[in-house]
């Protein structure tokens, strides 16, 4: 961005831009740690990969916060400073928590609980090999090495640390080998979870693992941020609703107060008719300006089509 | 989980024509989407005027005033139309949607017609240069919007007429009119940067 050429007012305020996201981002981290702070953390493979998201994520952002500075940046832009600051909070702050949620919800949706050790073993092999990876780039950033060239010549003294780059993607590659063997079999023999293997605060530990199409049969009623440790004459559920059809409470937005009991469409083709008018009348429209009008006229048959009025008119409690 | 205490909502109401229905509040945000595109054709308008002289380009013509000007009193008394077709969705009066929606449409194409006998006064079109592709943008999406909520207001008075309605319609009679207090609105700065702002920042 400032090496683009920019006025400088632009570069002061892509400057600070840039540097409120580090404000945004740090409310946020510190946010997680109060969490885990006041709670008891149980070191499981979940929680293995929520600090590895923290620390990678953390180290990310204060190398981002160094290239939101307009003189760093413009010596360090299209290196692999940026590269090694993109994955950084790429794989810390995306690919990090995606592995912690899924060794946190597998029980819930498949019904058997992941080996654990191999679990914590692919979490090591992941950390290791990342930073293994990324943090030599950081370096041969800073020494000049720029991106998007596919090879340098040897005498730039840039190959030991590129030969650990390479180290380390192969134990990022056994890593994740190792993370699909264990979910492979603990799919087919991990022991069984049952609904609620962690204790956990939240609604879905309340349905069945995996949970039925429905969900629930019932509603539950919530009382509070952690309706499963709340005690269990607290515990609610909704009646009165009719299975027949498609019904949904509709609620006041902070008290959540039921107030309607509305009742959503059927299954109808019609809808269908409208996306696929839109679809074809927008690739048409690459070619030739009328095929706008037959994406609207296909979708507003299909739209109207859905609106007409079906019997019974009269909705009945 | 041993369940003690139950909350019955068989008695709760199974729609409410005003702004608590949801389909109101998806209208509203429908209208803030386009709100945002039409905001952002201004700021491409006025970005753009920056980066030329004259504003229009020689031997472009000034849009005309009048024709649009007068157009505007149309277009606001039919707000009024789609304000009663609302009031009278709630109180589930027949004829009350029927005049509502009829004038709501009767004067929403009077507005439509003097907007095409203006257009057939332009000297330029949406490719001859980029004010030309500006004003064009501006005026065809907003017809756009203005043609298919008309043609679903059509929609609705055929419905009332022939009196193939129940509630779940009369909301759609009331969200009806959001959309058109919506399109009436945003026309009145786009009017004002099309037609004023040429001679107000037009330069030469
Ligand atoms: C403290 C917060 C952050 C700051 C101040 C920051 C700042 C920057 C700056 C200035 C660059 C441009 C470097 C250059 O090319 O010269 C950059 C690149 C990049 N950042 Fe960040 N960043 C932050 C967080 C993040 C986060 C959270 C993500 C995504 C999850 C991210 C993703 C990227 C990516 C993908 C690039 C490289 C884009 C490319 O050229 O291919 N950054 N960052
Ligand atoms: C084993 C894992 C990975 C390795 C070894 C790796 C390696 C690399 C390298 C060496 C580059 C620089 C290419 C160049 O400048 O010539 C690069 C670019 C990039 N990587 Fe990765 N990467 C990995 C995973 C990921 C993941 C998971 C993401 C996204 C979540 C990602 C996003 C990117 C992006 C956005 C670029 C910039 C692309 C560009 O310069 O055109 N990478 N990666």
């Amino acid at each position: 961005m400032f090496a683009t050429g920019l006025p400088q007012i632009g570069e002061a305020y892509f400057t600070a831009a840039s540097m409120m996201i580090g404000i945004t981002s740090g409310i946020q981290i510190f946010c997680w740690l109060a969490t885990m702070w006041t709670g008891r953390l149980r070191l499981t493979t979940a929680t293995h990969f929520v600090f590895g998201f923290i620390f990678i994520f953390v180290a990310g952002g204060l190398t981002g916060l160094m290239l939101a500075s307009i003189p760093l940046d413009l010596q360090s832009h299209d290196t692999y400073f940026v590269v090694a600051h993109l994955h950084y909070v790429l794989i810390g702050g995306a690919l990090f928590p995606l592995f912690g949620g899924f060794h946190f919800w597998f029980p819930k949706f498949t019904g058997r609980m992941i080996d654990e050790r191999l679990g914590k073993i692919s979490f090591w092999l992941l950390f290791v090999g990342f930073n293994t990876t990324f943090f030599p780039m950081h370096l041969l950033g800073l020494h000049g090495m720029t991106r998007r060239i596919y090879t340098y010549s040897p005498e730039l003294g840039w190959g030991n640390a590129n030969l650990t780059a390479t180290i380390g993607a192969f134990t990022i590659a056994i890593g994740g080998i190792v993370f699909i063997a264990n979910v492979l079999r603990s799919r087919r023999s991990g022991p069984i979870a049952g609904a609620d293997p962690w204790d956990a605060a939240t609604l879905e530990w309340a349905a069945a693992s995996p949970p039925r199409p429905y969900n629930f049969a019932l509603l539950p009623t919530v009382t509070s941020g952690a309706p499963m440790w709340t005690p269990p004459e607290d515990r609610g559920v909704v009646t009165g609703m009719r299975p027949d059809r498609r019904e949904v409470l509709v609620t006041t937005l902070t008290e959540a107060q039921p107030t309607q009991r509305m009742v959503l469409p059927g299954p109808t083709p019609w809808p269908f008719l409208a996306a696929f008018g839109f679809t074809i009348g927008l690739y048409g429209s690459v070619f030739a300006f009328s095929w706008h009008y037959i994406a609207a006229a296909l979708g507003m048959i299909g739209l109207i089509g859905w609106f007409w009025p079906r019997r019974p008119l009269e909705i009945e409690p | 989980m041993t369940p003690v205490r139950t909350l019955d909502v068989t008695g709760l109401p199974m729609y409410e024509i005003s702004s608590r229905a949801p389909l109101w509040w998806g209208q509203l945000l429908l209208c803030v989407i386009e709100g945002s595109v039409f905001s952002i054709l201004i700021a491409m308008y006025f970005y753009l005027r920056l980066s030329v002289d004259v504003w229009p380009p020689t031997r472009v013509q000034l849009l005309h005033t009048g024709l649009p000007t007068l157009a505007l009193i149309p277009l606001l008394l039919s707000a009024g139309g789609s304000y009663i077709a609302s009031e009278a969705a709630k109180k589930n009066s027949r004829v009350g949607m029927l005049v509502g929606l009829g004038s709501n449409l009767g004067l929403a194409l009077v507005f439509l017609s003097f907007r095409f006998v203006e257009w057939r006064t332009f000297n330029f079109t949406w490719a001859s240069d980029i004010h030309g592709t500006l004003v064009w943008s501006i005026l065809f999406l907003h017809t756009f919007d203005v043609a298919a909520d008309l043609i679903m207001t059509l929609v609705l008075v055929v419905i009332v007429a022939i009196g193939r309605y129940g509630p779940k319609q009369r909301i759609g009679v009331h969200v009806d009119s959001v959309v058109w207090y919506f399109l009436v609105l945003i026309w009145l700065p786009l009017y004002v940067v099309l037609y004023w702002g040429p001679r107000l920042v037009g330069g030469a």
